[in-house]
């Protein structure tokens, strides 16, 4: 049984100092062309044992996809945007090894949609700083960066003062509710029945939404780290990720990590010589928005219909096959080791023999990565970062980690860029379907729990569609509301009928045949929908009409007079 | 493969409890690319859970097929992110030039076209997914070829 000190040691150890060739591949950018960029590399780089090829996640710079960033021993990135493998042997000329780092370097660095650098100074990143720069397949990459140093931290206390210290943190639940994390651990805790399981919310099926897969490809030991702290505090032997049928890249990952992290001695008995035992197992969904509320994935788990269950008996009391269960969302786990970290003395690197430590890093420069920060960011209510999945019509789409309580314009114009030339915006869908619709003018709301505006607009998970001048604010309801329509699961006849009525209405006014009630009935029907629905895919799926209504009423009402 | 083909298979894969419901109708779906009622059927012998309740869960969930598709399966992402910059142009070329609306398989059971809600790919907009593998940024220009490799 290794201690995490020699665990650290190992890991610093085994990290060789060359030249880093990191090509990220994530679920973002397989879908053009990076792994053809990874095998071209790994073809021009074999038998260069001074160049070292790392297969990392995405970094959030979608647009820039796929990415290659090159490091030196000595600390120099070079990064490259909108590769392909045309361009491999020309990136691999500019190699610190050939002596010709300070060339000028290839167009194709150059292009790229957008300007790169913008889109990161303008971000506060402490969840991202190791995704698309650490090998997503190698433990020692994460363990070296300090990684499971929070888990040793929290299995040195007691179960009760980790509780209270992520309660002190202020970490809340990133899946849309904004609960405090650390309460449904103490929920399940002092429900004291035997076994009690925690699962992870790895869903993510609202359309728009990107993040978690993001960490899980890219850094998937710190989701795992945060779960077996989760686990500790709850006092859960077995742990879940449900991971989205169609995340098949997360699955991978986050599977090669576990074994990773068994044979380590972090996951199974005993961990760190603790005491300890967690089992962590993946599970898959099968398709279907309602899979991410709570209720529903354990029913899934359990082998049943895709339907959300009465409460209470809340899921901290009687969950998964009837036992106290916690369920957390990926990115909310993915905050605690860090705020564990915080009240740890932090594992500095220390220099590896052979390398007398110089003014530059000998080591990576993800070692160096930001540890902590979390409760000195964000608001009062409500602390640390936010991942933001911002899409549709902005110059940078991608994944930007912002401090909670950052306007909807930093966002969408700093860091997204704003609109491409000669476009304006007219639609903005935040948080989606489960949320509403904004027009441009509405853009210096912050990014915050509970309501942005009483119609119904919330921050949800995170997701930002962009929408151009031009897109009727009907058709972008009609798609939010059809999309609630063929996503209910049928158990609550309000939803049931009431979501595809609300189409049916919308398609009425938007082909020309609608009436002066018709808008009447629209909030009629959200108002029921709302009121009568067991979860929140009903009852939130009033939101999109109801702040249409709000912000475009003049343009519904003009179409259906 | 039949039944008394498939059920050692399963008593190899799956522990007899329902639990194992959704890992096993992914194995079969892997497997088979839809659910044969006739596997169905084993399913539910093996984990011992009525029929009506596996074929129950079997249909509520928008990622298991009853019904086999096509050799291929082409997917356009009506995400809005994707539908409003191209998607819905994509889907259009794609049904014209595959004479086959979305939801349909074409008469030599070729290829099969569908719609999906979100492809997860948002900022890659307009995304298609071809056979399990997504293309991101996908151009009006690309669609002719991609009917060519599909026929």
């Amino acid at each position: 049984m290794s201690s995490y000190t020699q665990l650290h040691a190992a890991a610093l150890a085994s990290m060789a100092v060359t030249t880093r060739v990191i090509v990220q591949v994530g679920h973002c950018s397989q879908s053009v062309g990076a792994v053809q960029v990874a095998e071209a590399l790994r073809a021009a780089l074999s038998g260069r044992s001074e160049v070292q090829l790392v297969i990392a996640g995405c970094d959030g710079a979608c647009f820039a996809a796929p990415q290659v960033i090159v490091t030196s021993p000595s600390g120099e990135i070079q990064r490259y945007a909108n590769v392909s493998p045309r361009d491999v042997p020309s990136l691999i000329s500019t190699l610190p090894s050939n002596n010709t780092a300070q060339q000028e370097l290839p167009p194709f660095v150059k292009g790229g949609r957008g300007d790169l650098p913008q889109f990161f100074t303008l971000q506060t990143r402490l969840l991202l700083t190791r995704c698309g720069q650490i090998d997503a397949t190698n433990i020692n990459e994460y363990i070296a960066s300090g990684g499971y140093n929070g888990l040793n931290t929290a299995l040195s206390q007691s179960p009760e003062d980790v509780i209270k210290t992520v309660l002190d943190a202020g970490l809340l639940g990133r899946g849309g509710a904004y609960f405090p994390a650390a309460r449904k651990w103490q929920g399940a805790r002092a429900a004291n029945d035997n076994p009690r399981y925690l699962v992870v919310n790895a869903e993510e099926g609202e359309p728009g939404l990107f993040k978690d897969r993001h960490i899980m490809e890219g850094d998937p030991h710190m989701l795992l780290e945060g779960a077996l702290i989760a686990a500790y505090a709850t006092g859960a032997s077995q742990t879940y990720i449900y991971i989205n049928a169609e995340a098949h890249l997360s699955a991978q990952r986050i599977e090669m990590a576990i074994i990773h992290a068994q044979d380590a001695g972090l996951i199974g008995e005993d961990i760190l010589g603790s005491g300890f035992d967690c089992q962590v197992t993946v599970r898959r969904g099968a398709g279907g928005y309602v899979c991410g509320e709570e209720t529903t994935l354990l029913d899934t788990i359990q082998g049943n219909r895709r339907e959300p269950r009465l409460r209470p008996p809340f899921p901290v009391e009687s969950g998964l096959f009837q036992r106290p269960t916690v369920i957390n969302n990926v990115e909310t786990l993915s905050n605690v080791p860090m705020i564990l970290s915080e009240t740890a003395a932090p594992v500095r690197p220390e220099p590896v023999e052979g390398h007398a430590q110089s003014e530059s890093p000998v080591l990576p420069p993800f070692v160096q990565g930001g540890q902590g920060g979390f409760s000195s960011l964000g608001l009062d209510t409500a602390k640390g970062t936010k991942l933001i999945c911002l899409s549709g019509t902005v110059q940078r789409p991608g994944l930007a980690e912002v401090p909670i309580g950052t306007t909807l314009r930093h966002v969408i114009y700093e860091i997204g860029g704003g609109p491409p030339e000669d476009t304006e915006i007219g639609v903005v869908a935040v948080g989606g379907p489960s949320s509403g619709i904004l027009p441009p003018t509405e853009l210096d709301m912050e990014l915050r729990p509970g309501m942005l505006h009483p119609s119904g607009v919330v921050m949800g998970a995170g997701g930002i569609m962009v929408m151009p001048e031009g897109i009727p604010a009907i058709d972008v309801v009609r798609q939010l509301a059809s999309y609630n329509a063929a996503e209910s699961c049928g158990k609550c006849t309000p939803c049931r009928e009431g979501t595809p009525r609300m189409v049916q209405v919308l398609d009425r006014i938007a082909s020309g045949n609608g009436s002066h009630t018709d808008l009447e009935e629209l909030s009629y029907l959200a108002e029921i929908v709302g009121a009568a629905s067991l979860c929140g895919l009903g009852q939130m799926a009033g939101g999109p009409i109801n702040s249409a209504l709000h912000f475009f009423g003049d343009e519904l009402r003009k179409l259906a007079e | 493969m039949n039944r008394s083909d498939l059920r050692p298979i399963l008593r190899e894969k799956f522990p007899p409890e329902r639990t194992y419901l959704l890992p096993a109708l992914h194995y079969l779906q892997e497997e088979f690319g839809h659910l044969p009622d006739w596997a169905l059927q084993t399913v539910a012998w093996h984990l011992r859970v009525p029929p009506s309740e596996v074929y129950g869960a079997a249909t509520s969930y928008s990622e298991l097929r009853i019904d086999a598709p096509g050799s291929h399966v082409v997917r356009v992402c009506n995400g809005l992110s994707c539908w409003h910059s191209g998607g819905r142009d994509l889907l259009e070329s794609l049904s014209g030039r595959l004479k086959i609306q979305p939801g349909e398989t074409d008469a030599d059971g070729r290829v099969t076209l569908e719609e999906t809600p979100c492809g997860f790919l948002c900022p890659m907009a307009p995304a298609v997914e071809v056979d399990g593998h997504w293309r991101g940024r996908v151009a009006a220009s690309d669609i002719p070829d991609l009917v060519k490799e599909l026929t």
